[in-house]
């Protein structure tokens, strides 16, 4: 399999044609999950950022249907795992077996040797299976019996899960909660998207007309374009600030990991180029600070008890979080910093 | 119990700084030696008698004790041993006597006078064990301010016109530290305490929460001090001294109440001016008539010239005509007119001398025939309207110099020569009559002395002079108004031997038309002096430069302008009120409006007064609103600055690593400036427009909200929506957004956020933009946290050397 590096994504693409691209496959996409366009949009911005996607939502509101969709829009490599709580780590990695011909062990490749590898309800597997996936999440590459493979580019786990509260579930261990991009959750349709889907889906599943907009190459050309986006200082000063808050917040018993900033830059820079932009804006990471972060983080036993979900923690970060100015403190900040909020903290003896 | 004995102590040390007014009525400082003494002694029992836990009767009685045994010791009667006896008692009582003679006599600074002495020690010594008393036992320190207001106002009742301030800080002081030492106290009750840092409090060091409260005093005490400088109450007051100029005429308290004039020529005192209101309206067919006069003051006293009822005829039966042989002189006759307003309601009629009759007057008015005045007991001048005819008496000096002295059997002579001994006045009047001869020429040489060359001012309040009379400190201060040169003229007159007497009148007020309006201000007080063969003579001795009217005639002429030649005149037989030969007197025919500044002296001071204080007001209110313009300036100047094309500056290059190489040229660099600029004005115009600034929103986000919130139409939302996204590029992008319109939309924005905004959110953004004053008051904050900060790591690095933090804890 020649498959070219990770590190050769190709040339970027000028902005029609990476507009072109990206549109193509948002709607084709959306001929099958219908009034759903920000998360439409979310879901590419993640494979545009080489991230992985965790969709999270109560059964039957379309989550699968994202994921295939998305998958078959590219025309690429697409595997898709079913898990349950019989699936064994091999399953997905691949497993080395003995071939009486040459007398030898021969690997063959799981279900992440893929493009896109779409993870069905992946919290109903165990813990070991479920960390089977973590090398190659962040690595791209399997290591099995010693022997070391590369994944293919674009590499994109879209994983679904149901909320943890759910019968039959193994919540997924932080460690590999930090490895996926960003969550989203589908959330119900609005009445009009689900006439329109009664109308459309009740004889035959549109999913099966759905044909390839675009192939992996053009896709790498397009992760190229999107890291090609300008973040600028401030920007990355803020995606630092927000990420600190976390840590910082006397809500929370674990903040976002440093990858975790990466990451939304990454995406912020998808997003951006999805919107037409080449530089990113602090409004796109205050869009992305829900899906990127909250999933990440763990709140107190306290906030647990007071029912506060990450999501509203951390919103209310965002909302309280001043912006960076790259001219010094705006005149009109008065609820951070200054030196009158501190003078008595350094009083005691 | 130590916080009380503490206590009592801090009592007694409040009581003697409150004492501390006392100083400027004695001479000496004996009395503070006494007081200390006394007082000292007092708290001594005090601390001993709640040593022995007396109860609180037995501790009041204790210190009575005390002072009873400190005064029979301090003033012994001689016949007792320390122990008080009936005849101790005699004494007292004889001290107080002596005291209260004493209090008549002396003048403040009184020397040591034992009585004096006593009184004060007694007052003070009580005060003392009220305030011990109040503080210690009743714990109600507030009250115990009571007593010792008591004692500074001792000096207030002494002395007249302004009290020193030093003492009364130093009281105010020391009835604080009572009120703080009791808080202090009543605080250690609760245990230990702690500052704000969490450490202990020592015993010796008051809370650092007292700090507001040691500075809420020290504000009190100088507000207490400065408020009576400046409320314009009393007429020594900084307002009352830039409203009130110029001359003032008027004879004494009392002339506003009740439309009467007190005839009491007083030697000293004060003029308190109220509004001018008009009295009389007078027309007469004499060129320049002289004062328009009503009474006579001829009781002289040490104080001055009070006034006798005057008895007499109906003027029914007619009135003496001068030229009959009872006055000398030349004579014309005229006529005057006289419509007396509401406002002046008395028993005293004004009318020229030498009123010859009178007519349109009801039945009830009388004649004096020796004080030449028409009176009524029943009737009152208010609204009256008369008219009447008179004679003018001229003189000339060669005519007066034939007066002749009056024989000391004539009864004007008896009533009008007697007068209280003073040895200044004999003095005075014998050096300046020396070598005089005639009657004439000596009162001419009293008259002369009262001149601006001598040293004589016009002041509404004399200066008291300690130990001296009052007609002394009138000659030796030489300020004074018309009552004091009109009795001291007359007193001195009496003294050299001529008949004199103070005349009470108007001076001849505003002209207008043919009338003269006369005011209140107008009133005036002068002397007349009896001249055989003449009658009586008037003579104004004050300052004419300071008295609206003034009048001067030929033989007393005005001593402060430049003299014509004595003989001049005398040639000129002239009659002496006539202004045409008045060539030395303020009536000069040319200038017959004393009102007209050029005329000599009495309105000059006034209008340039006048003048002087509206520039002062003017000059105030242009200050106080160049003030209030100050932040809208401010915001003006900041605007301009913004919208001011910045010069292209060099461009900071700095090498930025990754795909992101930020475009820098002088194009762009000017650009991101224009566009920041145009952010922060933006934003301030927000503020000004009370839209609030959220410091968590993107520029995008915001400028939505402003088009949303300040419901923006077209033109101005396009214009916000470009300002934002100008902001943001200018911030995040490579390349920021260049040749946008953005002082336009600026204005755009601004014109729609007016349109938006009710009157006074439009008013106050522009007279008193919120931005400017929230910078202004943001870094005042930053400011005074900073300083703060510092204080604190001074206090701290100060704290380390102070020795103090080695003690132990004594309050465990």
């Amino acid at each position: 399999m020649t498959t070219p590096t990770w590190d050769e994504p190709g040339g970027p693409l000028p902005s029609e044609e990476f507009r072109a691209a990206t549109h193509a496959i948002m709607a084709n996409i959306e001929q099958v999950i219908e009034g759903k366009g920000a998360t439409v949009r979310l879901a590419l911005a993640v494979l545009l950022a080489e991230g992985h996607l965790l969709i999270e939502d109560v059964p039957g509101v379309g989550k699968t249907k994202l994921a295939k969709a998305l998958a078959r829009s590219i025309d690429c490599s697409v595997r898709r795992i079913q898990f349950t709580p019989d699936l064994l780590p091999s399953d997905v990695t691949g497993v080395s077996v003995y071939n009486q011909e040459t007398r030898d062990f021969e690997f063959k490749p799981g279900a992440v040797f893929a493009n896109l590898v779409v993870g069905d309800e992946i919290n109903r597997a165990s813990p070991k299976t479920q960390s089977a996936l973590l090398e190659c999440m962040e690595e791209r590459q399997v290591t099995v019996d010693g022997t070391t493979y590369e994944l293919q580019a674009p590499f994109m786990v879209i994983a679904t899960q149901n909320p943890i509260e759910m019968e039959g579930t193994y919540p997924l261990p932080e460690a590999q909660r930090d490895r996926f991009t960003a969550r989203i959750a589908m959330g119900y349709p609005d009445p009009r998207a689900e006439l329109a889907m009664l109308d459309g889906h009740d004889a035959h599943d549109p999913l099966n007309d759905l044909r390839s907009v675009t192939d992996a190459a053009t896709v790498r050309r397009l992760i190229a374009t999107a890291r090609d986006v300008h973040a600028a200082e401030a920007v990355q000063q803020y995606a630092i600030a927000l990420v600190t808050a976390t840590r910082e917040a006397p809500e929370l018993r674990l903040g976002a990991s440093p990858r975790s900033t990466l990451q939304l830059i990454r995406t912020a820079k998808a997003v951006a180029a999805l919107e037409g932009r080449d530089y990113v804006l602090p409004d796109d990471l205050q869009a992305l600070a829900v899906p990127v972060l909250a999933h990440r983080i763990i709140p107190t036993a306290d906030a647990q008890l007071n029912r506060r979900t990450t999501d509203a923690i951390v919103s209310e970060i965002v909302h309280r979080l001043p912006l960076p100015h790259d001219r010094g403190r705006s005149p009109y900040d008065t609820r951070n910093g200054g030196p009158a909020t501190n003078q008595y903290e350094s009083r005691g003896r | 119990m130590s916080g009380r004995r503490r206590l009592g102590l801090v009592a007694a040390g409040a009581t003697i700084l409150a004492a501390a007014p006392i100083s400027s009525i004695f001479d000496s400082y004996t009395w503070l030696m006494q007081c200390l003494l006394t007082v000292g002694l007092i708290a001594g029992a005090a601390v001993g008698a709640r040593t022995l836990r007396f109860p609180a009767w037995a501790q009041a009685l204790s210190m009575i004790v005390v002072l009873l045994l400190t005064l029979t010791w301090l003033f012994p009667s001689g016949e007792e041993f320390l122990i008080p006896t009936p005849s101790t008692f005699g004494h007292f009582a004889d001290l107080f006597t002596q005291a209260g003679q004493d209090t008549r006599s002396y003048g403040v600074p009184v020397p040591d006078r034992d009585g004096l002495l006593f009184v004060t020690v007694l007052g003070i010594g009580s005060v003392a064990i009220a305030v011990d008393l109040l503080t210690v036992v009743a714990r109600k320190p507030a009250l115990a301010g009571l007593p010792m207001l008591a004692i500074y106002s001792v000096p207030v009742a002494v002395y007249v016109d302004s009290v020193p301030v030093l003492p009364f800080i130093i009281g105010a002081f020391g009835f604080l530290w009572l009120l703080v030492s009791d808080n202090i106290d009543r605080v250690r009750r609760f245990g230990r305490r702690f500052t704000g840092d969490g450490r202990d409090v020592d015993v010796w060091e008051p809370s650092p929460l007292a700090a507001a409260g040691r500075r809420l005093g020290v504000v009190g005490v100088v507000a207490a001090v400065l408020l009576p400088l400046l409320v314009p109450t009393i007429s020594g007051g900084l307002l009352s001294r830039l409203t009130q100029t110029g001359s003032g005429v008027g004879v004494g308290p009392g002339n506003g109440t009740g439309g009467r004039i007190n005839l009491f020529a007083s030697l000293s005192g004060q003029l308190s001016r109220t509004d001018e209101v008009d009295l009389v309206r007078l027309k007469t067919d004499e060129a320049t008539p002289y004062y328009l006069r009503f009474g006579v003051a001829d009781q002289l006293t040490a104080n001055g010239f009070g006034s006798t009822t005057p008895t007499g005829e109906n003027i029914a039966q007619g009135l003496p005509d001068p030229r009959t042989g009872t006055a000398g002189g030349t004579f014309t006759e005229h006529r005057a007119q006289i419509e007396i307003t509401d406002k002046l309601a008395q028993g005293m009629l004004p009318v020229y001398q030498n009123t010859v009759g009178v007519d349109g007057l009801q039945n009830g008015w009388f004649f004096d025939d020796n004080q030449q005045v028409v009176y009524s007991n029943r009737r009152s001048t208010r609204e009256l309207n008369y008219t009447f005819d008179y004679v003018r008496a001229r003189y000339t000096p060669a005519l007066l110099r034939q007066a002749e002295q009056l024989s000391p059997d004539d009864p004007i002579f008896k009533r009008n020569t007697a007068h209280p001994d003073d040895p200044t006045v004999t003095a005075e009047v014998k050096r300046l009559t020396a070598g005089k001869t005639t009657q004439y020429d000596k009162i001419r040489a009293l008259y002369e002395f009262f001149s601006t060359k001598n040293g004589f001012t016009y002041r509404l309040s004399t200066q008291p002079i300690a130990n001296s009379s009052e007609i002394a400190a009138f000659l030796q201060t030489k300020v004074g108004y018309c009552q004091q040169y009109a009795a001291a003229l007359a007193w001195m007159a009496r003294e050299a031997g001529i008949p004199a007497r103070v005349a009470f009148g108007f001076t001849r007020g505003e002209k207008d038309g043919d009338t003269y309006v006369i005011s209140n201000r107008n009133a005036h007080a002068w002397t007349e002096v009896y001249l055989k063969g003449f009658g009586w003579v008037p003579f104004d001795a004050t300052p004419a430069a300071n008295v609206a009217g003034a009048a001067r005639s030929d033989y007393a002429p005005d001593v402060d302008l430049p003299e014509p030649s004595t003989t001049a005149s005398e040639t000129a037989a002239v009659p002496g009120a006539d202004p045409s030969a008045a060539a030395g007197g303020v009536d000069r025919p040319d200038r017959p409006d004393f009102r007209d500044p050029s005329t000599a002296g009495s309105s000059g001071p006034e209008t340039a007064g006048m003048s002087g204080t509206s520039l002062t007001i003017i000059g105030l209110a242009a200050l106080l609103l160049a003030l209030l313009l100050v932040p809208a300036l401010r915001r003006v100047l900041v605007r301009r600055h913004r919208h001011a094309v910045t010069a292209p500056k060099q461009p900071k290059v700095r090498s930025l690593e990754g795909p992101g190489d930020i475009v820098v040229t002088a194009e762009v660099v000017k650009a991101r400036a224009d566009a920041h600029a145009a952010w922060d004005e933006l934003m301030d115009t927000m503020v000004d427009f009370r839209i609030p600034i959220d410091p968590s929103e993107t520029p995008r986000v915001t400028a939505r909200r402003l088009v949303d919130d300040a419901m923006l139409l077209e033109e101005p939302a396009t214009a916000a929506t470009l300002l934002g996204t100008a902001e943001e590029r200018a911030r995040y992008a490579r390349k920021p957004l260049e040749g946008g319109e953005l002082t336009v939309a600026l204005s755009r924005v601004r014109k729609g956020l007016a349109r938006s905004a009710n009157r006074r959110t439009r008013i106050g953004a522009v007279l008193m933009p919120p931005s400017v004053l929230m910078r202004w008051r943001l870094g005042l904050a930053d400011a005074s946290a900073r300083l703060v900060g510092v204080g604190g790591r001074v206090r701290e690095v100060l704290a380390k050397a102070s020795p103090r933090r080695l003690l132990p804890h004594r309050s465990r």
